[in-house]
């Protein structure tokens, strides 16, 4: 089974993110970045599909040249080969966009199944899997929590609210949004450090995809949001206190 | 259980991968390239170099101030002022006397105190960039793994252990449990820092001391974003005097650098007597001082850190080579305690280390014998001259700031000998003074929260990351002292060094208990230092944990 699996590449968690004035996007120098947390999920099945079935693993991400370490950190842990959409302005592109750039990407290798996070730790649009089934006209499911492939079809194990699931059946081929939590994802080795030294990272810029995007929704500011909780200590008896709390739940919140 | 590993083995393996480990690779590869262009025989490679790196990335786990002489990183990078991240030259430098409200600049800058032709710079930035060189020439550069344990084989260095992944709390295996690597090597260099752990087995086990037990002191930093206009990049201060009070040796730092980034920190001796002295919160204080204030108030704390310097110098430095390996860096004690500044040191003795190792490689011998060349090389450089200028500097604080700036001058004048030279000291704990009957303070310190903080704020800075499953990695040995002795003797200093509350004493269910919060850790190594019965042993975490210093 020949899996393509997308990952990206995402300001570290504890990144101290800087906003200059006005503007759309955090600074980027300064920051450290690290492989999105939920296509770490996705990967791990990935490899383990893999292991279980033959085939390869192909690891495709987009981004400026450090987002080769993305792709590195896969081949590090079992993938065969990287592709990297070449972008420096990728954070310009809204879902669709993205979606675009690596559906063309993935076009051009033989595959099976595409993986894909369920979401970015950075955006958090949650789209991108889907567009990029559409664009790819195949059959999607998201949120996977177990996927049991057989004869060329899949039966997936879906996480619905409180507690519930979903079976599903699919054709391969197949885009699959992995929930994060599926498995425990492995450690990097020295042997695979090293050997990932040795595998290909193809690159491939927007233009030789032939895409061309025009956004349609762009980030207009972010912004830290303003605090505007405010903790107040009412004093006295709790007979007074109890008295005090009834009149601002009255008259302040009016919840009362 | 017996764990099966698997085995790796390398010409040379570099533990540390700051400014010593990564200038021995770097110049090594260099020295290997040479040597096969040259012809000569037998042919070696960069990639049969390995270095380990515990932080999640080069550059995570490195803190200092930093103001660098870049004497060694030009020996290093001849052509390094094009492309190494130097934040800003030195351009405004003075050293400063502080009152509780008063700021006296010194008519005239000592001489250890000037800066020119030195830059302020993020030493993370710097290690990163010099990584990028190293990846370059082909070292295998393993970031997110740790040196955990010394392979020791009739008292020859073989090489180490990395650390186990995926252990849970308790020490059993998760379902990605991964052993750690037997790595073994021709020659295994220690570049850990200051205190490092596997330095410091093996100078135990190997009898290396050198002729004054090792002596340290805490660096408390924060990065700050000051308002515009406040400080100009490359002004530079040194100050001495409030808040460390007289009998204590120590000192802070304020520095400009680009984009209104202001490095500020406070330095203290660990060899102080009183046990519930908070550095930490010495640090806070020392940012209301009007001099300091001025600058960060209204501005923004960006990042904090905290990390022990190596302050022993010359007397200090353990024997730096043995069977199988060599000891370099902060770990080998290459710190000029005077001026305080090791990263031109650690450079040059990674790079002195690699000419050793050439030697070694080609011959393919690296018996104790062959790399005594190592401490040949040492002495006829200019790192030995700069730290036997000052060999007795550090050891003249024992009796307060005084009689330290009187020894100081003295040994200015008499070529670092000063009133008795070799001068003893001893090991830094032995200075606590019993409480007796003194209570601690009944709450600690909480700050503002816009120029002063607590504690806990402060790690949240630090961007420090443990796996909260995974087994405690600070050991200590016999806590019935800490509810016991300690708690009498010394009211459990632990609470007050540690800068970022990794420490505790907790009454739970009536009993009174030493709880360790060992996600907060910094890395910082003090707990290991300054512990008065020495029964706390920091090893290192599962790799990638640690500290984020980005930017400091």
């Amino acid at each position: 089974m020949n899996i393509v699996v997308c990952v990206k590449q995402v300001p570290a968690k504890d990144a101290p993110l800087a906003i200059p004035e006005g503007a759309a996007w955090i600074r980027e120098t300064d920051i450290g970045f690290e492989l999105n947390e939920p296509d770490g999920y996705a990967l791990e099945e990935a490899l383990r599909l893999k292991e279980k079935h033959g085939g390869e693993v192909v690891a495709v991400s987009m981004g400026p040249e450090r987002s080769k370490q993305a792709i590195k950190e896969a081949l590090a842990k079992g993938a065969e080969r990287g592709v990297h959409i070449s972008d420096d302005k990728f954070y310009e592109l809204d879902p669709l966009g993205s979606a675009r750039c690596l559906a063309a990407a993935i076009k051009r290798e033989k595959f099976d199944l595409v993986l894909t996070g369920l979401q970015s730790d950075d955006h958090g649009f949650g789209q991108t899997g889907v567009l990029l089934a559409e664009l790819l006209g195949l059959p999607h499911a998201t949120i996977i929590m177990q996927i049991d492939a057989a004869d060329g079809r899949l039966k997936l194990k879906r996480e619905l609210e409180a507690g519930w699931f979903q079976w599903v059946e699919l054709p391969l081929p197949a885009v699959l949004s992995i929930q994060s939590g599926i498995n425990k994802p492995r450690y990097a080795t020295l042997k695979g450090i090293m050997a990932a030294k040795k595998k290909e990272i193809a690159t491939l810029t927007r233009a030789e995809l032939g895409v061309t995007v025009s956004p349609t929704q762009r980030i207009e500011r972010i912004y830290v949001p303003k605090k505007t909780k405010k903790t107040e200590i009412l004093t006295g008896t709790a007979k007074e206190a109890a008295a005090k709390l009834v009149e601002k739940l009255k008259h302040e919140a009016r919840v009362l | 259980m017996a764990v099966q590993r698997e085995t790796l083995e390398a010409d040379v393996l570099i533990v540390g991968g700051g400014p010593a480990g990564l200038a021995c690779a770097l110049h090594l590869a260099s020295l290997i390239r040479k040597h096969n262009e040259s012809g000569a025989k037998p042919e070696l490679s960069a990639e049969n170099i390995y270095l380990l790196e515990k932080g999640r990335e080069i550059g995570a786990n490195q803190l200092s101030g930093a103001v660098m002489d870049p004497r060694g990183l030009r020996e290093l990078v001849p052509d390094f002022e094009k492309t190494a991240p130097l934040d800003t030259p030195v351009t405004d430098d003075a050293a400063w006397f502080f009152t509780s409200s008063r700021a006296w600049k010194f008519p005239i800058t000592p001489p250890p105190l000037r800066n020119h032709g030195n830059y302020v710079i993020s030493l993370s930035k710097l290690t990163k960039w010099l990584g990028g060189l190293v990846e370059k020439t082909g070292v295998n550069l393993f970031t997110g793994f740790a040196g955990s344990d010394l392979i020791l084989e009739d008292g020859r260095v073989c090489g180490v252990i990395t650390d186990d992944k995926g252990l849970d709390k308790n020490g059993k295996p998760k379902s990605n449990y991964t052993p750690g690597y037997e790595l073994r090597a021709k020659v295994t260099v220690l570049a850990e820092g200051p205190r490092g752990s596997l330095t410091k087995q093996l100078v135990s086990r190997l009898k290396l001391d050198g002729l004054n037990p090792q002596v340290y002191s805490i660096g408390v930093k924060e990065l700050w974003e000051a308002p515009e206009g406040r400080i100009a990049p490359g002004f530079v201060a040194h100050t001495m005097g409030w808040p460390v009070p007289a009998s204590m040796y120590g000192g802070g730092w304020l520095y400009g650098m680009q984009a209104n980034r202001v490095s500020v920190g406070l330095v203290i001796g660990l060899e102080y007597a009183d046990p519930l002295f908070d550095p930490h919160e010495a640090f806070q204080k020392y940012k209301t001082h009007p001099f300091i204030r001025r600058v960060l108030e209204g501005g923004k704390l960006v990042r904090y850190g905290a990390k022990t310097i190596p302050a022993g110098g010359w007397y200090s430095m353990p024997r730096p080579y043995t069977d199988g390996a060599l000891i370099i860096g902060d770990s080998g004690s290459f710190l000029d305690a005077q001026k305080l500044k090791g990263i031109h040191m650690a450079i040059k003795s990674g790079m002195l280390a690699a000419e050793t190792i050439l030697d070694a490689l080609v011959k393919n011998d690296a018996s104790a014998k062959m790399l005594a060349a190592f401490q040949e090389r040492v002495n006829a450089s200019w790192a030995k001259k700069q730290l036997w200028a000052v060999r007795n500097f550090h050891q003249g604080f024992a009796h307060g700031l005084v009689p330290g700036l009187v020894h100081a001058a003295f040994q200015q004048i008499t070529g670092g000998r000063g009133l008795v030279d070799p001068m003893r000291t001893r090991a830094g704990y032995e200075a606590y003074a019993h409480l007796d009957g003194r209570k601690p303070p009944a709450e600690r310190f909480k700050g503002d929260g816009k120029l002063t903080f607590d504690r806990l704020t402060d790690v949240y800075h630090s961007g420090t990351r443990h796996d909260d499953d995974e087994p405690c990695h600070l050991l200590v040995s016999d806590t019935n002292i800490c509810i016991g002795r300690c708690t009498t003797e010394f009211g459990n200093p632990c609470q007050y060094f540690c800068p970022a509350a990794v420490y505790e004493m907790v009454d739970e269910c009536g009993e009174r208990k030493l709880k360790i919060n060992a996600a907060n850790c910094v890395h910082c190594k003090t707990c290991d230092i300054a512990d008065p019965y020495q029964i706390i042993t920091w090893v290192p975490p599962e790799g990638g944990g640690g500290p984020n210093y980005e930017g400091m």
